[in-house]
């Protein structure tokens, strides 16, 4: 079995149920699993950055660097392999921040502000999610179930 | 500051700096100083020369044709960059587990290559001009880390308790449990170096610009810098997210969120481009984290 590794601002999709997918030490970045459990279709995103607006060549060469072209790319990369709208479950976990008082650095909560308002607008619910606070995450997508996984800095790895 | 002695033992035991990276430095900031002279230093350091090549042919400098000496290697890149390449082959060996902070030596000097590269994004939005200072004290901000790692360690379920139970900034706890944080250790360790005053202070100062008195920029662009590559997870351990905001550097560099976010992106660029200069460092470490 394949153990799939999504860098920063990249996503991937499959329908092999003998993959699992990983993505590592998410901080103020965000992470979104989708899955089908009728056709076990499932993919993961690690986006960066809330908004492509701020640079429309970089969104183009690298759309999972933001919530706006990398989570339309996720869902339709599953549809392609079969997914459907209606059936997938979607969980996410990251967008955390450091102590900050002055809010200068709270990227991590505008991350989370944009997904939101995104999938409220396309009528997707969040199914979990584990985001905001100060802690690192790592997060893993299992394709045979479907099962979700988050780690927090330090702590086990739980089933989301 | 009052330093355990075991931990002044430490940094007392860390190998010498480098003679080359010394004259490299030197050299390098005297524009009287030839090329040939910069050559000759450098092929007496054969690890560094075998390094200085690999980072020359990387993609970051963007050769036509792959160079086979340093003298090439020296016009092709030219000076300032010859003396960035020098910091990176020849500081990579103090790199090593940094155990008490969860991090792999690999993951610690990709962190060190963003923080590098970072502090030039972010000097190049400021003012457009280069201060090679910065990808010096970018590369060594954490340098302390390596030596306090098995300190950090020792002491861990306190240090963790304060952070957990009693909102402690990690910086803070370290203070509090071993007498001095990493980034003052890091500041001893440039002293023993006999680093210039700005470059141990930038190290000393790089989670709190705010307690230096001046107004040299070059503290808080790292400061800066570290802040997001933490945000972004680049290469940091479990301390990652339990660091203080200090000071207004918005305000000071007249910044807007939109700023960080473009500084970001860059970033993500300028490491894919780096891809030689992080992995001089063997082992994992190269995955994308965020």
């Amino acid at each position: 079995m394949a153990e799939l590794v999504v860098g920063i601002s990249d996503l991937k999709v499959s329908n092999n149920p003998a993959d699992s997918m990983v993505t590592y030490a998410l901080g103020s970045c965000i992470a979104v699993a989708v899955y089908d459990p009728a056709v076990k279709v499932g993919g993961l995103l690690h986006f960066m950055l809330p908004d492509s607006t701020l640079d429309a060549e970089k969104a183009r060469e690298t759309p999972g660097m933001f919530a706006d072209t990398g989570i339309p790319l996720l869902f339709k990369s599953c549809y392609k392999m079969g997914a459907d709208k209606k059936r997938m479950v979607v969980k996410v976990a990251g967008g955390a921040s450091i102590l900050d008082e002055s809010n200068f650095f709270r990227i991590g909560q505008k991350n989370i502000m944009a997904m939101r308002k995104l999938f409220w607008s396309n009528n997707v619910l969040i199914d979990a999610e584990d985001t905001g606070r100060n802690c690192n995450r790592t997060l893993k997508l299992d394709l045979a179930t479907g099962k979700v996984f988050v780690k927090r800095s330090g702590g086990p790895m739980e089933e989301l | 500051m009052k330093i355990n002695k075991r931990i002044l033992k430490s940094i007392r035991a860390l190998p010498p700096f480098p003679v080359t990276i010394q004259k490299v430095m030197a050299l390098a900031g005297d524009p009287d100083s030839s090329l040939t002279e910069l050559a000759a230093v450098i092929r007496l350091d054969q690890a560094i020369t075998a390094n200085i090549l690999r980072i020359c042919n990387s993609a970051y400098f963007g050769l036509r044709r792959p160079v086979d000496n340093v003298g090439d290697a020296i016009l092709h890149m030219g000076r300032k960059n010859v003396l960035r390449a020098v910091m990176a082959a020849g500081l990579s060996r103090y790199f090593r587990t940094a155990r008490g902070y969860d991090v792999r030596a690999a993951e610690l000097w990709e962190h060190a290559v963003a923080v590098a590269l970072m502090s030039q994004i972010c000097a190049a939005k400021l003012s457009g001009a280069d201060d090679p200072r910065l990808f010096t004290a970018g590369v060594l901000h954490d340098i302390g880390k390596t030596v306090m790692g098995e300190f950090v360690l020792e002491a861990w379920q306190k240090i963790q308790d304060l952070v957990e139970k009693q909102k402690y900034a990690f910086l803070e706890a370290e203070e509090e449990v071993l007498g001095v944080n990493h980034a003052e250790l890091g500041g001893e360790i440039a002293r023993i170096w006999k680093f210039p005053d700005e470059i141990l202070k930038a190290i000393a100062f790089h989670h709190r610009p705010d307690l230096l008195a001046n107004g040299d920029t070059v503290p808080w662009i790292v400061y800066l810098s570290n802040q997001v590559c933490h945000l972004m997870g680049i290469g940091v351990g479990t301390d990652a997210l339990a660091y203080r905001a200090v000071g207004d550097v918005a305000g000071r560099f007249g910044f807007r969120q939109r700023d960080l976010e473009d500084m970001m992106a860059r970033l993500h660029r300028s490491m894919q481009e780096a891809r030689e200069l992080v992995s001089i460092v063997s082992g994992h470490g190269g995955n994308g984290k965020g």
